[in-house]
């Protein structure tokens, strides 16, 4: 494959988002590694997040796409009282930047809509990407999304980030 | 307001009937009461001594509706003061924990030590101060009282509280089998999580001891472990999935114990496999602790701390700090806690665990939060009146204790104890009658003072 540019990284992140916002899960999964490893970390203090997530609390961390597979079955099952109604999402990215080694820096925001409490929130922050090359698709290989506004109204989940 | 109890709770445990009614929850008059006479009035809950390590350290939480500051000073000992500038009322601490040795308030730069004490007011002598002004204390405020117990630190606004060992009581028991997991106690992990949810404190208070709500509530986590299982998924549960709630076995599975005060456990009999943190550690436990305590760490315990803080631990522990912003809202603090020195391996698999159960981010505490938000739209049903969740195990509850409380040496008020499906419900019984005891006193002081 050739080296990873600008104009493919910025299209995968904008899919990603796109794809949540619909509700397309499967193709949204398939954009992952089956090792993927989605991470968001929590904050120890006011101005540092934490960075080990063997040693130090993670708001979520998964090391395979098996782990996010579950968490797609859990909305869809109809058994979580916090996903049913699903909230509406609109992802936005910026910035997009290549960092190297196939990792693409960005900024997020993501509006969410509550349809059951007529509640919206933004969520924003950073986030951090690995893409890895596989059959000759650029595939995340690694996502660690810094959430900056980290104090959650009822929940948050993978498809808000 | 007038307060009647019985217009608030209906308690005739003699008649078989314990109802509350949805007012509690939804009555922003009764909101000011707790929050005047509970939570400004008895012993709150303001974080563990290890998160003040050093000399100077310090960390900044609530009582009631007053923002207040711990400290460790100089020479290394604990205070707790109003977080708030004698002068113009500027909090001085602004950040959730720190180390200063000097705490200049940003305002008009008074400054003061990590012992409270004032150490300087910009422009003293050209201030054309009267006399009476020198002749006011200008330290930090104190609160009233200040104490710990086994490095648990607690505050109350009001001198007129019993010790805190008296008030923690029989519940002293569990705090000690929780702080003698390891040697060397318990750590709070980095990594603090903090949510909130638009529902009224008791919600939270009530669901850490709900035994019942457990399969019907959380079926989307249960079914994900079910799954993990028949995929042979190598990843160690100590929660099983549908098998949870089945079987009689000989002894008790599952219970509730009260204690004085509002103090309240729930346990759960736990499947001892490897997803136990403390699994490597159960031969050296039994030799340290002896047997009872060992099989009481190795149970699920929940342990509500009236009114404001639980310790809640399966198969990871975490401490949850409850605090009501109003009648309908609530801010959760949360805290994962493991035993000092625990293997790595061992430490990371407690945090996924953790994570994934405990977190507003992962596959159960979401779905709390939500249910308790249910709950207060419904709660706005003012004339449906009384509510029908308190009268499980109403039968089965034995005043004093019974044959699973006895082993603890501990002054118990009730307990109830059976199968998992037992979902006893007397256990929120404890708490509204501290919730009566605490109002009913701070409104006849009232009535007396004026």
């Amino acid at each position: 494959m050739s080296a990873l540019d600008l104009e493919t990284a910025t299209a995968v992140l904008t899919n990603e988002g796109a794809f949540l916002d619909a509700r397309l899960w499967d193709a949204w999964l398939g954009m992952y590694t089956e090792d993927a490893v989605f991470w968001v970390p929590a904050w120890k203090t006011e101005d540092e997040p934490t960075a080990d997530p063997q040693t130090e609390v993670s708001l979520i961390y998964h090391d395979s796409r098996e782990r996010l597979a579950e968490r797609v079955w859990r909305l869809k099952s109809g058994l979580s009282i916090a996903s049913s109604p699903l909230h509406r999402t609109a992802h936005m990215v910026s910035g997009v930047r290549l960092l190297g080694d196939g990792k693409v820096g960005s900024t997020w925001t993501v509006h969410r809509y509550d349809p059951r409490a007529k509640a919206q929130h933004v969520f924003f922050g950073r986030a951090e990407h690995r893409l890895a090359g596989r059959d000759g698709l650029w595939k995340i290989a690694a996502k660690t999304v810094w959430l900056m506004n980290d104090q959650i109204p009822t929940v948050l989940d993978f498809y808000m980030l | 307001m007038r307060f009647n109890f019985p217009d608030f709770v209906d308690d005739r445990v003699d008649d078989g009937v314990f109802r509350v009614h949805r007012r509690v929850f939804s009555d922003p008059a009764i909101f000011d009461l707790e929050m005047k006479y509970i939570f400004e009035r008895t012993w709150v809950f303001l974080g563990l001594e290890s998160q003040l390590p050093r000399p100077n350290d310090y960390l900044t939480t609530v009582i009631g509706r007053h923002p207040v500051v711990v400290m460790r000073d100089n020479e290394g000992d604990l205070g707790c003061f109003l977080n708030s500038c004698p002068h113009k009322g500027a909090t001085l601490c602004p950040l959730m924990r720190g180390n200063k040795r000097l705490h200049v308030c940003p305002y008009h730069s008074w400054s003061f030590d990590s012992a409270g004490r004032n150490r300087a007011i910009k422009g003293l002598e050209k201030g054309r101060y009267a006399p009476a002004f020198e002749a006011l204390n200008h330290d930090m405020i104190p609160i009233a009282r200040f104490a710990s117990y086994r490095g648990l630190m607690f505050g109350a606004l009001s001198a007129d509280v019993p010790s805190l060992e008296e008030h923690l009581g029989g519940a002293r028991a569990m705090i000690d089998i929780a702080a003698a997991q390891s040697e060397q106690g318990l750590e709070v992990l980095p990594g603090a999580v903090s949510f909130t949810f638009a529902g009224n404190w008791k919600m939270q208070l009530e669901n850490c001891s709900d035994a019942y709500h457990f399969s019907s509530t959380h079926p989307s986590y249960l079914r994900l472990l079910d799954r993990r299982k028949e995929e042979g998924v190598d990843v160690p549960r100590a929660i099983s999935g549908a098998d949870y709630w089945l079987g009689e076995a000989e002894r008790p599975l599952g219970g509730s114990i009260c204690f004085d005060h509002g103090h309240v456990l729930n346990w759960n009999h736990l499947d001892v496999t490897p997803a136990l943190p403390l699994y490597d550690a159960i031969a050296a436990l039994d030799a340290r602790v002896g047997r009872t305590k060992r099989d009481w760490m190795l149970r699920l315990r929940n342990l509500t701390l009236y009114p404001n803080v639980q310790l809640a631990e399966n198969v990871a522990s975490q401490l949850r700090i409850i605090r009501p912003i109003s009648v309908d809202r609530t801010e959760m603090l949360t805290y994962c806690l493991a035993p000092v020195g625990e293997a790595p391996e061992r430490r990371a698999l407690r945090i996924r665990q953790y994570e994934e159960f405990f977190n507003p981010s992962g596959l159960a505490t979401p779905d709390d939060a939500s249910a308790y938000e249910a709950c207060q739209s419904g709660h706005r049903a003012v004339s449906g009146g009384w509510l029908q969740g308190y009268s499980r195990g109403m039968t089965g509850r034995l005043w004093g204790g019974d044959m699973t409380s006895e082993d603890l040496d501990a002054a118990v008020v009730s307990a109830s104890s059976g199968c998992m499906q037992l979902g006893d419900e007397t256990i929120f019984h404890g708490g509204y009658r501290q919730w009566r005891a605490l109002i009913e006193k701070g409104l006849r002081e009232e009535r007396t003072e004026a």
